[in-house]
């Protein structure tokens, strides 16, 4: 059935499916909606769950941490600032692989302030350890909780599914609200061990040595690597349940397609219109989709874009000094690839800036007529 | 390829099963938690100093075995101070300041109630027997009370009382309906318990020569003010007029009683309401009549308010001026008019006569209770003053081994002042005969700066013969608040008017088993552990350990970094942080 809802309640409509029974959450423009629907569905027992109102994004992620390890399954929503605040618990989440399944709006972060779309905040997480999937718009972003939580709960690593400010977060569309008996069997109850029992008392985050240290982080390495496969066939197995999929890359018209647009989250969309107008016009223009960001999905990467001359990715984000974070990260990709290809960094829609198809279009003819490989990102400021 | 996790194993997550004691994380920190217990200004205020957060907290948690005893400790009448007391400890609730007083009173007379099925004893103080003896003249609250502590530090006593049974005003004065006799009876059957030597029907100067009382290591006299003033005025001796006293101590001991019609009763004080009330239940309609307002009458609020409630009328500015018996055989008083004018020496405001203006009330009878002196003509002349007994600040007469307090010496006139009289000379008679001067010691055991002291301090100090200094008095500013939630007080059910007037039946109904519980529930604590798991829930450390069984807090220090949260959170400021040793 069909509903006409806002991105944030189709995640709030996800973690109820899911029977989450412990959410801890700090509300925060523009998450705030996806906390609100929860603590109402609270009050009025749809939810079946504790809405934990804590006293900082710091707490609620130290208040999922806790519950998790009891075994339970656990979620949390933010944005921007309160992600930053939650920084040091990122780390710990990671560290005590605890499955947590976190919405993050993306919001830019001050300063100055604002509260628009822009992925520095989920971006500037990137080495905390965490999954990070980035959707498209509402019905992805409730499919992706639901995956979430298989993907986050077979390799014990929190999750963090990110949904731009405002162009997701509050636009509605009609969403796809998954049947609860559905859900059910593909998110059965979770099992996961109790790492706090009283027969057998231990305390967590230790001191260690050095070697076991670094024993610990390879071991999450090879667990995060694992994600790669894992994310890929939950997707298969959910489409099969639910007919939808969306794949951890998504490659559209890239056949024969001579430069290739690369792109995350809502702009994906409007790169779809874009590539339909430039086609049109005779240009061989293909899309990439990255929806899976971490483990970065580097096989998948080099394999749909083998051959091709030319890349235009389109970065919401920008690591000052260098460029965007979505270019660095599919350079380091194709370094490896024979006659790789040449990659063009556009930074656009930062601050919640428009993205039209117009300005797609324009980057698109941009790349293509270079002829040279460009160090520092190139910025559209119209 | 799906990695297999051993997810119970330590090397998934960060677990670990062995110890963390081996990190001695106390050594990090530079101050410790330290628990630092204040006064509550309940108990302050209390003349008796009950230990008020400690029994309610017993209370609250159903454990009234446990809250008797707490009381018992430092005053052996919670059944009549449940019932009588006139109650400051709620006037000085910290939890005024927040909402409404605890029900401090009602929750005593629930402590009694609840345990007077089994009726449990009282223990000794003291291990040790003590050959001494001690004389303890008058049996009245003073009396009782020092009796019973002097018997618990181990001294021989004799009890003498003039009339054939003990309890002084609380059986002989207040009358049935505000403190049943039987109330009376259990508590002084459990003081006997720890035995006693009674002497009932023995007037000392009379059946027994004041001086025989020297062969006493020590003597307390506590004689009571049992002799009602006069008015001197014209007609005050006729029959139809009564003293306070006499008709009290008339229906106390079971007579049957006429009074007539109406009734004019004189005096605003505490015996004045426990006649009015009373000449209502015998039938009578009753005006008081006093020479000040309202909010000069000396007697409790509570029963003036009651005493309205029951259908006393009062007229004020009132002074009577000449009683005369009229041929219908009435009384018909004649009263001057007063107004209030200046100050006296008490402070209190003074009433003096408007000019030319009398007016008379004609009644069946007149009962004059304005005021009881004290009967000093078997007391050696030295030791009386001004109608009273004179002693100092430890209850020492000038004769040095005889101690006085309770309504015969210059200290206000109420029951639980007397109960606090009683166990402050027993302290000072057993410092007199060890041989301290009690100066020093007084200082050390006092709760707070009112006047009460503390058996238990005193105890912890005695068999060394040093005492550590009094805790300090906990002030509203220094709870922290935020932990708490508004709440409604419980007042006690009543009967109501028509049956309480119908006999003597006790008016008050005491509360019951849920609005003790959760009446006591309320108590701030002040400056004491209620075991309220606060500073346990936010340690990070987890060093706090708390067992509220045994009432005991302890925080494991070779751990304990010292970071004072648990001083924080602390609702009621029982834990201080001091500079580690």
């Amino acid at each position: 059935m069909k509903e006409f809802i806002t991105g944030n309640h189709a995640v709030a409509r996800a973690v109820r499916l899911c029977r989450t029974p412990l959410i801890a959450a700090y509300p925060i423009t523009p998450q705030t909606p996806i906390y609100e629907k929860l603590s109402e569905w609270e009050a009025s027992g749809e939810l079946k769950g504790i809405m934990m109102r804590t006293e900082s994004e710091h707490s609620a992620m130290a208040s999922c941490i806790a519950a998790s390890l009891t075994g339970v399954r656990t979620f949390t929503a933010t944005s921007s600032q309160g992600l930053a605040l939650m920084h040091e618990m990122l780390h710990f989440a990671a560290g005590c692989r605890v499955p947590v399944v976190m919405a993050n709006v993306n919001r830019l972060l001050a300063a100055p302030w604002g509260f628009w779309a822009d992925q520095q905040d989920s971006l500037s997480q990137r080495d905390t350890g965490w999954i990070q999937l980035y959707c498209e718009n509402g019905q992805e972003s409730l499919d992706t909780v639901i995956q979430a939580y298989r993907i986050a709960e077979q390799v014990f690593l929190p999750a963090m599914i990110c949904l731009e400010a405002f162009v997701v977060s509050h636009f509605m569309e009609p969403v796809e609200i998954p049947d609860q008996v559905q859900v059910d069997r593909f998110l059965p109850p979770l099992n996961l061990p109790h790492r706090f029992d009283i027969d057998k008392p231990g305390y967590l985050v230790p001191v260690v040595p050095p070697e076991l240290y670094r024993k610990y982080k390879h071991m999450s390495q090879t667990s995060m690597n694992s994600v790669k496969e894992i994310a890929d066939r939950v997707d298969r197995e959910f489409r099969e349940e639910f007919g939808r999929g969306y794949g951890i890359i998504e490659p559209v018209m890239l056949e024969d397609a001579e430069i290739v647009i690369v792109t995350s989250g809502s702009i994906t969309s409007t790169a779809r219109i874009a590539i339909k107008t430039l086609r049109g016009q005779g240009h061989k223009v293909g899309l990439l989709k990255i929806r899976l960001f971490r483990p970065f999905p580097v096989e998948a990467i080099q394999h749909s874009l083998q051959g091709k001359k030319k890349i235009a990715v389109i970065d919401r984000n920008i690591s000052l000094g260098s460029g965007g974070i979505f270019c660095q990260e599919l350079r380091a990709a194709l370094v490896h690839s024979s006659d790789h290809p040449l990659t063009f960094s556009y930074i656009a829609g930062i601050g919640g800036t428009d993205v039209d198809p117009e300005i797609i279009e324009k980057i698109a003819l941009d790349a293509m007529k270079r002829g040279e490989p460009v160090d520092t990102p190139i910025w559209i400021m119209d | 390829m799906e990695i297999e996790h051993d997810v119970s194993s330590e090397l998934v997550i960060p677990i670990s099963y062995g110890s963390s004691e081996v990190i001695e994380t106390g050594k990090w920190g530079f101050e410790k938690p330290e628990a630092a217990f204040m006064t509550a200004p309940c108990q302050e205020v209390c003349p008796a100093g009950n230990p008020i957060p400690q029994f309610l907290y017993f209370a609250g948690e159903g454990r009234y075995q446990e809250a008797l005893e707490a009381i018992l400790n430092e005053n052996p009448f919670p059944g009549v101070c449940g019932r009588v007391c006139f109650h400051p400890c709620e006037k000085d609730c910290n939890r005024i300041q927040y909402d409404e007083a605890v029900s401090i009173h009602a929750l005593e007379r629930r402590v009694f109630d609840a345990t007077s099925s089994h009726a449990p004893g009282i223990p000794p103080l003291s291990s040790s027997v003590n050959a001494k003896r001690i004389a303890v003249v008058g049996a009245g609250p003073a009396g009782l009370s020092a009796a019973c502590f002097l018997r618990r530090l181990g001294y021989r006593v004799t009890l003498f009382e003039a009339r054939k049974e003990l309890g002084g005003v609380m059986r002989w004065g207040i009358p049935e309906y505000r403190l049943p006799k039987s109330i009376v009876k259990k508590e002084i059957k459990r003081i006997l318990q720890l035995s006693i030597d009674v002497k009932t029907g023995v007037k000392v100067g009379k059946e027994f020569f004041f001086r025989e009382l020297d062969r006493f290591d020590a003597v307390f006299l506590s004689p009571g003010a049992g002799s009602s003033l006069s008015l001197g005025i014209e007609g005050e001796d006729l029959k139809k007029v009564w003293r306070g006293g006499d008709f009290l101590n008339r229906i106390n001991s079971g007579g049957k009683i006429k009074i007539g019609k109406e009734v004019i009763v004189i005096g605003g004080g505490n015996t004045a309401m426990d006649v009015a009330r009373s000449a209502l239940r015998l039938g009578s309609k009753v005006t008081v009549a006093y020479r000040r307002t309202r909010a000069e009458m000396p007697a409790i609020q509570d029963e003036i308010h009651e005493a309205e409630q029951e259908g006393v009328r009062f007229e004020f500015l009132l002074q009577p001026v000449k009683i005369s018996l009229l041929k219908n055989n009435k009384v018909r008083v004649k009263f001057q008019r007063m107004k209030l004018w200046g100050k006296d020496r008490s402070k209190r405001p003074k009433a003096i006569p408007v000019e030319g203006s009398t007016l008379t009330r004609d009644a069946d009878r007149l009962i004059q209770a304005v005021g009881e002196g004290v009967d000093l003509s078997w007391i050696p002349e030295t030791v009386g003053q001004n109608g009273l007994i004179d002693v100092n600040l430890s209850l020492a007469t000038s004769h040095p081994k005889i101690f006085a307090g309770g309504d015969a010496v210059d200290q206000p006139r109420t029951i639980v002042t007397a109960i606090g009289a009683g166990k402050k000379a027993a302290i000072a008679i057993d410092l007199y005969l060890r041989g301290h001067h009690p100066n020093g010691v007084f200082s050390r055991i006092r709760v707070g700066k009112r006047g009460a002291l503390s058996m238990e301090a005193y105890l912890s100090g005695r068999n060394e013969g040093t005492w550590s200094q009094p805790k300090e008095v906990i002030s509203y500013p220094q709870l922290h608040t935020l932990y708490f939630e508004h709440s409604q007080r419980v007042e006690m059910s009543k009967l109501d008017r028509m049956t309480a007037l119908k006999d003597f039946s006790e008016v008050n109904l005491g509360l019951t088993r849920e609005e003790a519980r959760i009446s006591a529930l309320r108590c701030f604590s002040c400056g004491t552990c209620n075991y309220c798991y606060n500073c346990y829930f936010f340690c990070p450390e987890g060093v706090v350990t708390l067992d509220p069984q045994r009432r005991i807090r302890t925080v494991d220090l070779e751990h304990c970094k010292g970071c004072g949260t648990c001083a924080k959170v602390c609702p009621r400021n029982g834990v201080v942080m001091k500079e580690a040793g």
